[in-house]
């Protein structure tokens, strides 16, 4: 029985039986629909981490049907996976909690509907180890995001769902003519199966394939040219979906990439073209952050440059590089989600999005206050928290490479962390060092909001202080991304 | 002439997505580039099921019982298709539905104009 | 100039484009999984229409997430239109439709769902299938709302049925978990090839795909004609 319940399939069905069942819970009593969500993501996050130690052990595959692998659509749970489940999972449950209180107006029981079917998109791309059906899934994240964007109908938002939504959808249609042209030459569509018939990139017939699904899938993972509609979307949306769109929806899309680039087409040679492009998302998108004046657009932002930074470690093409990535990659997930959920009943009390309308708010909202300044010297790599080991990850893998070219960029990318410093600090100043003295009443954030916000400071102090339980998983995930064939034998066999 | 005649159903079908493309660049109007959208998805669809065929062949199904395996295309770029299908029509009223909204919010459908969020 | 560069570009992917199709010889039999699917597929899934085996046993999981993408298209047209419906409830004159398409409506309507309801339930053993006969169901709704402007569906009901159909087919995976080990085992007996009761679950999740597929759809349908 016990064997049943730790199997990787159900930590995709059962949430999809609760969100189908939602509207059925619905027409009982429409009190209790705000916490199946929160139910369904419990679930996940206790499967996912008592699964942790057998997958480090040796990945769990699940065929489906009752076919063997080519045949038939198989998950495979490894270490990478594994992490992004709990990490999903995480976020989720708290983010849901967080909503309870948080959403009042519009067609709220559909909300968390849609919600629910977000994290079970993401759960979807990460566990999947076939190309269409990870296609379906990404599909499944995208709508929901499209449409959990223009939630509250206001000007803003329906504007920046429909750009999202266009760009979007011609991605999509790249990713599909890629899919075909993977089909067409390979006749399968396992992706292990595929990887093992690809041994070099150099002829147009596979380059091609990989161009086009890099392109489609790096539209929803904001690589430079194609994140102009991130700043749009994850400004405009309701705060709890922008905490989810920034910590979860960018770093699926940053899997689908990693994985298309490391394991199906093992393109090494590729990654010095990311590398550039990394440091150069990095750059454009703190210079841009440090000119805003609307926090949730500098937020945006900086979202886009933090995932430069990601891009830049992984293309580090060394264990320690890639470790380091992926540990930015949590970094700032919890942080970035942090900061948005702060932000939110910040907006919420003082009425607009300015950071100048948020003076004084370190006396009228002391908790919450707390809660964003922690978040923002998380991210921006200060000693007792999570960004510190992870960006020390980062610089010791660029110099242990022992290249000129090397030491540039890590000091680029230097620099760029102190742009970030200086904007948070500004944040930070206005906060608590202005503000007239006499408006004193405390408008504390309701409790629904205070507990989520508590355990992601929680969180983030504790791995600070102990990296030592994240980097076993995180190197192990980082040989998985490594080493392909290991890949391909654990599946095909 | 040879060439042309093996690989019409490839050309005809990337012919809509790069019109589907285009529209999608260059025009100003929403419902214009919606349509657009959507005559890119139905060129990869073609070019997807394309893929499939199997010269001479018929469609896999064994409806009487003398049919021979070896004269039917391939099963799967159609069952690709019909996944492929559902999902484009979930986009397309999830546009369309934008589309009403933001023309209750503008009073103009022109792209061009509908530019409020800057830098 | 926005044309010129859209078009030099689009030239340019063409190129990348031709260059690599000419490797993938049109009509030629190329596929390992399509060939095993073909060969093997009656004995293994008893359905004689090899699409469907493929779509709902081989690859059922992706049928899974097709029809939770038509579920969120369905919750997000009325998530979003919602607004708009509180504030529009003052009475427009409706002018009723013409006799001849009222009457050529109230004909054609049974017989449409009739000749949906055939297609979804005979999914195993002719082309067709859940998503077909779904949209036609939809399109004999879509005939009802043109000829007696004014009239809606009950939308619980509706609802009901999305959500039980969508329930029906996890429970089937689920069940197949149990009793054989993977998700979406195809555990009830395959019977005769060709005749109506075979095939195991595949004609009990073709039923459900029908019915959730038409109510979806008309469904969306709804929301979108109470805008105009």
């Amino acid at each position: 029985m016990v064997n049943l319940i730790l199997n990787p399939v159900l930590l995709i069905v059962v949430p999809l039986g609760l969100a189908f069942s939602i509207p059925l819970f619905g027409l009982i009593s429409k009190k209790i629909e705000k916490f199946i969500p929160t139910a369904a993501l419990l679930f996940n996050l206790i499967v996912s981490v008592i699964l942790i130690p057998k997958v480090l052990i040796k990945p769990i595959n699940v065929s489906l049907g009752g076919f063997l692998p080519p045949f038939c659509i198989n998950l495979v749970a490894g270490p990478v996976a594994i992490i992004f489940v709990a990490l999903i999972a995480l976020v989720g449950l708290l983010v849901s909690i967080y909503a309870w209180d948080y959403i009042k107006e519009g067609a709220k029981e559909k909300y968390h509907i849609i919600y629910l079917l977000l994290l079970i998109g993401a759960t979807g791309v990460v566990l999947t180890g076939d190309i269409f059906n990870l296609f379906v899934f990404f599909e499944i994240l995208c709508i929901s995001s499209y449409s959990l964007v223009a939630y509250y109908s206001d000007k803003a938002g329906t504007e920046s769902a429909i750009k999202y939504l266009i760009q979007g959808s011609v991605g999509s249609a790249f990713i599909l003519i890629g899919i075909g042209l993977l089909y067409g030459q390979f006749g399968t569509l396992n992706m292990a199966d595929i990887a093992n018939q690809i041994h070099s990139i150099h002829s147009i017939s596979i380059f091609l394939p990989l161009v086009l699904l890099i392109t489609g899938f790096g539209i929803e993972a904001a690589i430079f040219p194609l994140n102009a509609w991130l700043p749009d979307a994850h400004s405009s949306a309701p705060s709890s979906i922008s905490a989810v769109l920034s910590g979860i929806a960018i770093e699926v899309g940053l899997y689908a990439v990693v994985r298309i680039v490391f394991t199906i087409f093992g393109a090494s040679s590729l990654l010095m073209f990311f590398l550039y492009l990394g440091v150069l998302t990095l750059l454009i998108g703190e210079i841009c952050a440090f000119s805003q004046d609307n926090i949730k657009r500098m937020l945006a932002y900086s979202s886009i440059g933090q995932i430069g930074l990601i891009v830049f470690a992984l293309s580090i093409n060394t264990t320690y590089g890639v470790a380091g990535g992926l540990f930015q990659l949590v970094n700032h997930t919890l942080s970035k989600a942090l900061l948005f959920l702060a932000v939110g009943y910040m907006i919420y009390r003082s009425g607009s999005m300015n950071i100048s309308s948020f003076e004084g708010m370190g006396k009228k909202m002391p908790y919450t206050s707390f809660a964003f300044t922690i978040g923002a010297f998380s991210l921006v790599g200060l000693p007792p928290f999570i960004g510190f080991p992870s960006k020390f990850m980062i610089v010791k893998a660029a110099l242990f490479k022992h290249e000129i070219l090397f030491t540039v960029l890590i000091a680029l990318v230097l620099f760029a962390t102190i742009i970030e410093g200086a904007y948070f600090f500004r944040v930070i100043q206005v906060i608590y060092f202005k503000g007239k003295k006499d408006d004193l009443k405390r408008e504390r954030a309701p409790i629904s909001a205070l507990i989520p916000l508590f355990i992601f400071v929680g969180l983030i102090v504790f791995i600070g202080v102990y990296p030592k339980i994240m980097t076993d998983i995180l190197n192990s995930a980082a040989s998985e991304l490594l080493n392909r064939l290991d890949y391909i034998k654990s599946v095909i066999q | 002439m040879n060439f042309l005649n093996d690989y019409i159903y490839y050309i005809g079908a990337f012919s809509l997505v790069f019109i589907g493309l285009y529209v999608l660049l260059v025009k100003k109007n929403l419902i214009k580039v919606i349509i657009g959208l959507n005559i890119l998805d139905t060129g990869v669809y073609l070019f997807l099921v394309a893929i499939g065929y199997i010269n001479n062949g018929t469609a896999p199904i064994f409806s009487k019982p003398g049919l021979n395996p070896k004269n039917m295309v391939d099963p799967v770029p159609q069952a690709l298709v019909l996944t492929s299908i559902v999902i484009g029509v979930a986009i397309l009223s999830l546009a369309l539905t934008l589309a009403i909204r933001l023309y209750k919010h503008y009073g103009t459908l022109n792209l061009r104009k509908i530019k409020e969020q800057r830098w | 100039m926005r044309k010129i560069i859209s078009a030099i570009l689009l030239i340019v992917i063409a190129g990348g484009i031709t260059l690599s199709i000419m490797e993938i010889p049109f009509g030629v039999n190329k596929a390992k999984v399509g060939e095993y699917y073909i060969n093997k597929g009656r004995e293994e899934t008893g359905a004689t229409n090899i699409v469907t085996s493929v779509v709902l046993d081989y690859r059922g999981f992706d049928t899974l997430g097709e029809i939770t993408i038509l579920f969120l298209a369905a919750l997000s047209v009325a998530a979003i239109l919602s607004l708009s419906r509180k504030r529009n409830d003052k009475k427009e004159k409706i002018e009723p439709a013409s006799l001849i398409l009222y009457t050529g409506c109230r004909f054609l309507f049974p017989i449409l769902l009739l000749v949906g309801s055939y297609i979804f339930i005979h999914g195993h053993l002719t082309p067709g299938g859940g998503f077909q006969g779904g949209a036609i169901i939809a399109s004999a709704y879509l005939l009802i709302y043109l000829s007696c402007p004014g009239k809606r569906i009950n939308e619980k009901y509706s609802k009901l049925v999305e959500s039980l159909s969508g329930l029906i087919f996890i429970a089937l995976g689920l069940i197949g978990l149990v009793i054989g080990g993977e998700f979406l085992f195809n555990f009830l007996p395959k019977g005769t090839l060709g005749t109506l009761f075979s095939a195991g679950i595949i004609p009990i999740i073709y039923i459900a795909i029908g019915l959730k597929v038409g109510s979806e759809l008309t469904g969306i349908i709804d929301n979108l004609i109470e805008e105009s």
